[in-house]
Order: C-alpha cells, then structure tokens, then sequence
C-alpha cells in the first residue's frame, strides 16, 4: 500500500476486491490500534453489520446496533465485526485491492474486540474537539478525517494528522481537500462551509481520548490549512 | 467494420430500450389530455437523462464504479441508506409496473385477463433474470423494442396538419379545461418518467458488466446522444398519436389498449399487432432492467458480489435478491391492483428520489481520483448544475402536486 490518504474520503465505504477480481464487502468501518509510543496505526478493515450500523449516528447507530444484536440472540459474538489485517490490501484506487481470494476470509478476531488499545475511526469521526484559542480552530470543531501516510521504513501505513473543523455537511465530498473545480457552485459552497477546517498533526499537544469522547488540542499542535 | 457495427447495434438497443410502461402510459395520457403543450418537458427529460447518463458511464467505464457505489461513497451509510430505500421502493414499483405491462400486452393479444398471466410473465423474467446473458437481453429486446417506431409511421399517417400541430407545443395551448395545477402535476410525472434513477442504475452497472474501458466512451456516448434522443422521439410520437387521435374525441388513456388506439387507427390490425409486440418489448425489456436494478443498489450499498457478467453461484446473493423481488412484485399484482395505476404512481415518485441519485454522480464525475483526464468539462458542470436545480424544483413539487390534483385527477 503506498501513498498517503485521507481515511473517511478515500477508504470508508469503499468496494473492497480480491485477488480474483471478485466483490468482497465494503469497507464498513477502519480499526486504528494505539501503539505503545502513542503512535496510531491502522490494521484492519471491519466488515459487516456490527460495523455498519454504529455509523448511523449515536443514537440511531446504537439502536440499531442493540437490535441486530439480539435479534439472534443464540449466535455468539453477534456484535464483533468480521476483520480483514490491513497487510492483505495490496492498494487503493477507487476500490480496496486484496492480495488474497475471497473465500472463507471474512473472520471476526478470534480474541473478540475488547482491547483498550482498539479504536474504530467511525467512533474517532466526529468527536468533538476541545481546542485552546491560541490553536485558531473553530470553537465547534469536530474530527472530520484522518490522515494516513506510509512510513518510509516499510510497507506499513500511520496516521499522520487529524482533519477538524466544523461539522457541516459535504466533508465526504472532496471539495475541501482538492482545488480542482469541480461544479463552481458546488465546491465553493461546499469549501466556503469548510473553510475552518484545518490539518492538525498528531503528536506533542494533541491528544485523543475516544472514552471520554473528546480529541483535546493544546497551543503546542501544528495546524496547517487544509487546502493547499 | 465491426466497431461500427457494435456503435449501430448499440444505438438500436439504446433506441428501442428508452421506453417503457412509465413513457407509453404518461405520453398517451397527456397527449390525449394536453395536447403537445408538455412535449417541451419530454425534451428537458430526455437532455436531463443525457447528461447524467453520459457522466455515470463515463465513470463506469474509467473506475469501474456503478452509481450506488458513489451514493455510499459520496453520501455516507446513513444518507446512502435513505436513498437506497427511497430508490429500492421506487424501482420495485417500476418492476411491478413493467411486469404488469406485459401482462397486458399479452391480454391485449389473447384476451386473457392480465392477472392470470401475471405468474407467467414473473417466471418467464426471473428465467431470463437468471440463465440470459446481459447482452442477449439487452439486444434482443432492445431491437424488438424498435417496433414501437409504429408509433412514427402512425402519426405520419395519421397525415395532421404538421403546421398547426407544431403551434400546440407551446405551454401556452394548455386546453383550458385543464388547470396549471394538473398541467404541473403531468409536467413531473413526465420528467419522472423520463429521467427514472434504475436508467442510470441500470446503464452504469451495465457498463461494468460489459466490462467498458476507456476505450468505450466513445461508444457509450453514441448510445446516449443518439439512442436516448431517438427514443425520446418515440416518446414525443405516443403523445402526437394521442393528441391528433384521442383529445378530439375527449378519450382519456386508462388501459394500455388505449395507448394503441390511434396506431389502430392510422395503420389498422397489423400496425397494432407491431406496437403491440413493441410493448411486449419495451416493457419485458424495462422488466429486466428494473429487477436487475433493485439487485444492483441493493449488492452495491452493501458491498457484496452482483452482476451477470460473473456465474449465478458466485454471486448467489444478489441472484436471490432478483428471485425474492419478482415473487414480491407478482404478488402484489395478483392483488389485482391495476398495472396503470401503479406506472403513475412510480413515474411522480420517481421525481422524488431523483437529487439523492443525481447529486453524487455530479460530484463523482468532478473527482479526478476516480475519472484522472475524464473529468467533467465546464459544459456538463453547467448542464449538470443546471438539472439538480430542476430535478429539486420537481423532486419538491412532486408530493404537493399529488395531493392538491388527486393524482392528476382534478
């Protein structure tokens, strides 16, 4: 896997395809495991309902989550989304490439999900941003993105920077992070809704705590505009 | 030779497959209430359908993305949801209009009533959903489709005043019986008809099971600014039929007899026996693409194997899906419920779900990640735009309209 991208606008959702050429599932939500040097590197791909449908927004996605989850209630591990290791995705264009066929893949961790250092980026977009005013960020910034960069000793990918900025509609369009022209209407309006957004680097004065639900953003961060 | 061959082959299928049940229903019926006053509205339908259908397959054919794949990807889980109820609703009535049309184009030949044909006509398509190949159904019924050109030649017959026919395409030859609220009302139902989202369900997951390339845009565009035109004509030639045949003698359109009334008239027993196969077609021929399309939506938002383009074995899901929404449309035709009723009610709602769709193909055909060098020019942007305006405006006022006309009745 090489290149950098943004997460949210260039994995999630997309049609995952294996080495045959066949449709596997979609990229429903991303695992993002937290390393012992703080670090946060993506590992898998989640797949299925348990994974879907917690990103239908906190309260209908928790509903709906409970109610798949007992709707079967004799089935074990009802809520535990199947993986695919993020070592098996060979690349990523307009779909998520594998380097292995399709069948029998689709396992969820024989160790279930329960592990503190486990974050799914559905549960890490759109936390709320508590950000010092010396940051410059919008007071109602919310974790729009994340970006995710390879790591020159390998093949291995890490997150690089946070996107955050207001919570408006038309983040998952594209139009804040390209300056092609796209339908002048469209994109304008949709950068003029983002112009707070902003790039934040991960490390020293950025801290994400996804169990109290908040990303915390000191005057020691880096911001960067998004555009440019 | 053979490449020009293909262009023809594919601009036929294009023309013959552009109608169906929505666009025999709603032209006859305006056409005999209206006159040509609407014609202008079939011709924004079909530059509208042009435009989006020109930029899906462009996309289908570089990425190899079908449309509900940019509806998830562009609109995220829950919004993309939204739209695949909305259109999975508004293609299963589609489909159940369709299968309802055959019906009656086979009642139309051997009296039979429609609904003890119903059972037949679902089997002979899931048989054909299943063990046809996607270009055989495609062509096939595509060229048959062409037999409705029996509509032209009975309009050119029918030999009217083509002077004072053409003074009735302006708006302003609304019949006076008629109020501007009805005459709205029949404005969206024929641009729902026109621009139905399975087309560009159909036609973008048509391109990757033939598996286009970039090479085919070429191609792909003859078929859409040659073929879609054409049928569109076809269309605007239901409505002419109707308007020299039926609005002199106050015949309202209620069955699909009546849609071949006037081609009866210009031609006698064998013109009607051609239009009618034109039916058969036309409406078997939509069968299949909507029943395929409610698969495609479905397989494409949640991520798993569709197509025919792979065996049925290996994509068991979707082939079930296309199994459970042929039982379920026979099923609510065998309530009895009239095929007729059920064309205007999918062509108005149609309208409705028509932004959601059409919204992220613009945006996707923008996105130089998915199209590199075939990204839109200023033109489509501006055609592009242009439309969204106008499928809001008549997604808006499709619902209103219902209620204050009663369904185009008052």
């Amino acid at each position: 896997m090489t290149g950098s991208y943004d997460a949210a606008l260039h994995l999630l959702d997309r049609q995952v395809v294996d080495s045959d050429g066949r449709l596997v599932c979609k990229v429903d939500d991303v695992e993002l495991t937290v390393g012992a040097d703080g670090s946060l590197v993506p590992t898998a791909l989640l797949v299925g309902l348990p994974a879907l449908l917690p990103r239908f927004g906190r309260h209908l996605g928790d509903v709906l989550t409970r109610t798949h989850a007992q709707t079967f209630e004799a089935q074990a591990g009802r809520a535990v989304p199947d993986v695919i290791e993020i070592d098996l995705v060979e690349e990523i264009t307009s779909e998520v490439h594998l380097s292995v066929p399709r069948k029998g893949l689709l396992q969820p961790r024989a160790e279930g999900e329960a592990a503190p250092e486990r974050i799914r980026l559905g549960d890490l977009l759109g936390l709320p941003v508590a950000a010092d005013t010396g940051t410059g960020l919008h007071r109602r910034s919310r974790v729009l993105d994340v970006r995710v960069v390879p790591v020159p000793d390998g093949r291995r990918t890490v997150v690089d920077a946070l996107v955050v900025g207001p919570g408006r509609p038309g983040a998952l369009l594209g139009y804040d992070r390209r300056s092609e022209p796209g339908p002048w209407l469209v994109a304008d309006l949709v950068r003029w809704l983002h112009r707070h957004a902003r790039v934040v680097a991960l490390g020293p004065g950025v801290e994400i705590d996804v169990p109290r639900g908040e990303v915390r953003i000191s005057e020691r961060a880096s911001v960067a505009p998004l555009l440019g | 030779m053979k490449r020009y061959l293909n262009v023809l082959l594919g601009v036929l299928t294009a023309i013959g497959g552009f109608v169906d049940i929505g666009d025999l229903v709603t032209n006859a019926q305006v056409g005999a209430r209206f006159g040509l006053s609407l014609v202008w509205v079939v011709v924004l339908g079909v530059v509208g359908i042009c435009v989006f259908a020109e930029m899906s397959g462009r996309i289908a054919a570089v990425s190899g993305r079908a449309t509900f794949d940019l509806v998830r990807e562009r609109l995220g889980p829950r919004m993309g949801f939204l739209n695949l109820v909305g259109s999975m609703l508004v293609t299963l009535l589609t489909f159940i209009a369709e299968i309802g049309g055959v019906a009656l184009a086979l009642q139309l030949v051997s009296s039979v009533n429609h609904v003890l044909l119903v059972p037949f006509v679902a089997a002979a398509v899931w048989i054909v959903l299943w063990r046809a190949k996607f270009s055989a159904i495609e062509n096939v019924l595509g060229l048959l489709g062409l037999t409705l050109i029996g509509f032209a030649v009975a309009l050119w017959q029918l030999g009217p005043d083509w002077g004072e026919l053409a003074s009735t395409l302006s708006p302003a030859e609304k019949p006076a019986a008629e109020s501007w609220a009805t005459y709205a009302f029949f404005g969206v139902a024929l641009f729902g008809a026109a621009m139905t989202p399975y087309e560009v369900f159909f036609f973008s997951s048509g391109g990757v099971e033939e598996r286009w390339t970039r090479k085919d845009i070429g191609v792909m565009r003859a078929n859409v600014f040659i073929g879609f035109p054409l049928g569109g004509l076809l269309s605007v030639a239901i409505a002419g039929c109707a308007t020299v045949v039926l609005m002199p003698q106050g015949i309202a359109v209620e069955t699909l007899g009546q849609v071949g009334l006037p081609v009866a008239v210009a031609l006698g027993k064998v013109g009607l026996a051609v239009v009618v196969l034109g039916f058969f077609a036309a409406t078997f021929g939509a069968a299949c693409e909507t029943g395929l399309s409610t698969g495609y939506s479905l397989a494409q938002y949640f991520g798993f194997q569709w197509g025919k383009y792979v065996r049925p074995r290996d994509a068991a899901g979707f082939h079930v899906i296309l199994l459970v929404m042929t039982v379920l449309a026979a099923g609510v035709l065998l309530t009895g419920v009239d095929p007729i009723m059920v064309t205007e009610i999918s062509v108005v709602f149609s309208a409705v779900a028509l932004p959601l769709t059409y919204f992220p193909i613009l945006v996707v055909a923008n996105d130089p990640d998915y199209l590199g060098e075939h990204c839109n020019g200023r033109f489509a942007n501006l055609l592009g735009v242009g439309y969204l305006m106008v499928i809001t405006v008549a997604a808006v006022a499709a619902i209103p309209l219902i209620v204050v006309t009663s369904m185009g009745q008052g």
